[in-house]
């Protein structure tokens, strides 16, 4: 050690640091362990396996997309996880806790908004927040709903109710929910398929920016059939193999830098090429046919 | 706006007044038919003209103003549809929830319903000792099924989408109850109820014939054996102008209530 010069020593410690940075990602805790989760329906023509012997390690602070066809049971896999759906053997494990039910721990948003429909857009975050956050005063409660629908643009419109909203007012008014209850998992069912596409496109920044609001700590798993705003948005896209009896077909790792620009991220390289790519792990099936 | 809303206004006035003008009209027709047998328009109004000066005169048991007779059938109606919702509207919510208890009280339900609610008027005599509880209690028993069947039918509707709301939030019972299955409920219940006070309002007249005493179902029995059918088509047309305010009330309510429309 005595025999390094300053310069040897300042790159020494350079080269740790760097390390230590790739060290503290691959330690970071993981949010969601899926063990051997099966998932299978009662149905008229007897047992329809939906997911098969699926297992998945989702690190804290990851953005990770389900991709796959319709009826792939994506939604069923994602649903394992907020607990409204029980697997039929194994496990899913968030936040340390084996998954029994829905929880305040895990926000959910859902496909088509699920806004109460008789409730303000204030009311709706305020009786989410009522029933997670059980020993805080009303005022805070009050306080909470005024700073997320402020995240999202919409404190001006709290009084009105979800039928005045536009569909993309009432998805950033599902996301506020979500957030509001302030979980460490955020689940998005197929968030922005109903939007056009330019509000999809502001949606996807939006939600961006919340979660850097929160230092990137918040884990995000979202469905989704749409490779452009997978790879936008994700650090993993999980392909999942078409149903009945779904599994993972491949992780897709998506190396490209954050914070991303929408406008230059379709010039970079790598994203022609993981876009070819998760392209032909969707379309393989037709490509004969089509020919 | 303020405009089209008077003009809507006075539109709807003046086609009130043409109906009623028809309806004078019909009835004079079976009046000149029928040679004066049935009292015409205008001899009805000099009678109703003779109720309606002193409607709250109280000659003893047998002689009552057409207002007490009024107010008498009316609170029998209240009592016996507030006691029949008070007994619908949570049954109707608990067969809505479980499918158990639903499979459990439909058939019985089903059997009851198309009873007519005279059949049940001795059970009452029998029961309650005395005509005045039979009849409520008749008012109970048929005002019971529009409100069950249309709450229960509303609670059982109740989208996944707004239960999942209630499950991914972990709401409470009572928030479940307060805050989705009420609101989405109410417009059902409030139909149901306003088919049952209907169906209340047809009940009494029949009820009150049988039972006798007070009310305008006695009314019109009592002017029939006096032979007064002036009287009887004043009745009538108080009966129907009751029943009509009544359903307009509970449409009011239902349009107050339905979130749909706001």
């Amino acid at each position: 050690m005595k025999n390094l010069t300053q310069e040897e020593l300042d790159l020494l410690q350079a080269e740790e640091a760097e390390t230590k940075e790739e060290i503290a990602k691959l330690l970071a805790p993981t949010a969601i362990k899926i063990k051997n989760v099966t998932v299978s329906f009662k149905s008229k023509k007897g047992l329809y396996t939906a997911l098969q012997d699926i297992s998945l390690d989702i690190k804290k602070g990851e953005i990770i997309s389900l991709i796959g066809h319709s009826g792939c049971g994506k939604s069923t896999l994602m649903n394992t996880i907020s607990g409204m759906v029980n697997p039929t053997s194994g496990e899913v494990i968030a936040n340390e806790q084996v998954v029994k039910g829905p929880g305040p721990d895990r926000g959910i948003v859902f496909q088509n908004y699920s806004l109460l429909p008789w409730l303000t857009v204030f009311q709706n975050i305020y009786e989410a927040i009522d029933s997670s956050f059980k020993n805080i005063s009303k005022e805070e409660k009050k306080a909470i709903v005024e700073k997320n629908l402020k995240m999202v643009n919409l404190w001006e419109h709290q009084h009105k109710l979800p039928g005045h909203l536009s569909g993309g007012m009432k998805q950033r008014v599902a996301i506020a929910r979500a957030f509001a209850i302030n979980p460490k998992i955020l689940l998005l069912d197929e968030p922005f398929g109903a939007l056009d596409a330019l509000t999809k496109s502001a949606m996807h920044i939006e939600l961006l920016k919340l979660w850097n609001l929160d230092n990137r700590d918040k884990t995000i798993v979202m469905v989704t059939h749409d490779i452009e705003e997978a790879i936008f948005l994700s650090d993993r896209v999980v392909v999942l193999n078409n149903g009945p009896a779904s599994t993972i077909k491949e992780i897709v790792d998506i190396p490209l830098e954050r914070p991303r620009n929408k406008k230059e991220i379709v010039h970079h390289p790598k994203y022609k090429e993981i876009h070819d790519k998760l392209l032909s792990l969707l379309i393989d099936k037709f490509s004969i046919s089509d020919y | 706006m303020k405009n089209t809303f008077i003009k809507n206004t006075i539109g709807q006035i003046v086609s009130f007044a043409a109906s009623m003008l028809l309806l004078c009209l019909i009835w004079q027709g079976i009046t000149i038919l029928t040679e004066s047998e049935i009292p015409g328009p205008v001899a009805t109004w000099q009678v109703a003209k003779e109720m309606f000066a002193e409607p709250f005169y109280d000659y003893g048991p047998n002689d009552k103003g057409i207002g007490l007779q009024l107010t008498a059938s009316l609170w029998r109606v209240f009592l016996g549809f507030s006691i029949g919702s008070l007994i619908a509207i949570p049954l109707g919510i608990l067969m809505g929830s479980s499918k158990f208890i639903m499979r459990l009280f439909d058939p019985i339900v089903q059997i009851l319903r198309p009873v007519s609610p005279l059949a049940w008027f001795p059970l009452g005599l029998l029961a309650f000792k005395a005509a005045a509880g039979a009849t409520i209690f008749i008012i109970t028993i048929t005002s019971l099924w529009p409100t069950l069947i249309n709450t229960s039918f509303g609670v059982a509707h109740i989208p996944q989408d707004h239960k999942n709301v209630s499950k991914a939030f972990g709401f409470s019972k009572f928030k479940y109850l307060t805050k989705i299955l009420i609101p989405y409920t109410l417009p059902h219940m409030i139909t149901g109820l306003r088919l049952s006070i209907g169906i209340a309002w047809m009940v009494i007249v029949a009820g009150e014939m049988l039972s006798g005493g007070s009310g305008i179902g006695f009314f019109v029995w009592d002017s029939w054996n006096g032979l007064s059918l002036e009287k009887i088509l004043v009745a009538i047309l108080i009966i129907g102008s009751v029943g009509l305010l009544l359903d307009k009330f509970f449409n009011t309510l239902k349009m107050a209530f339905a979130w749909e429309n706001k």
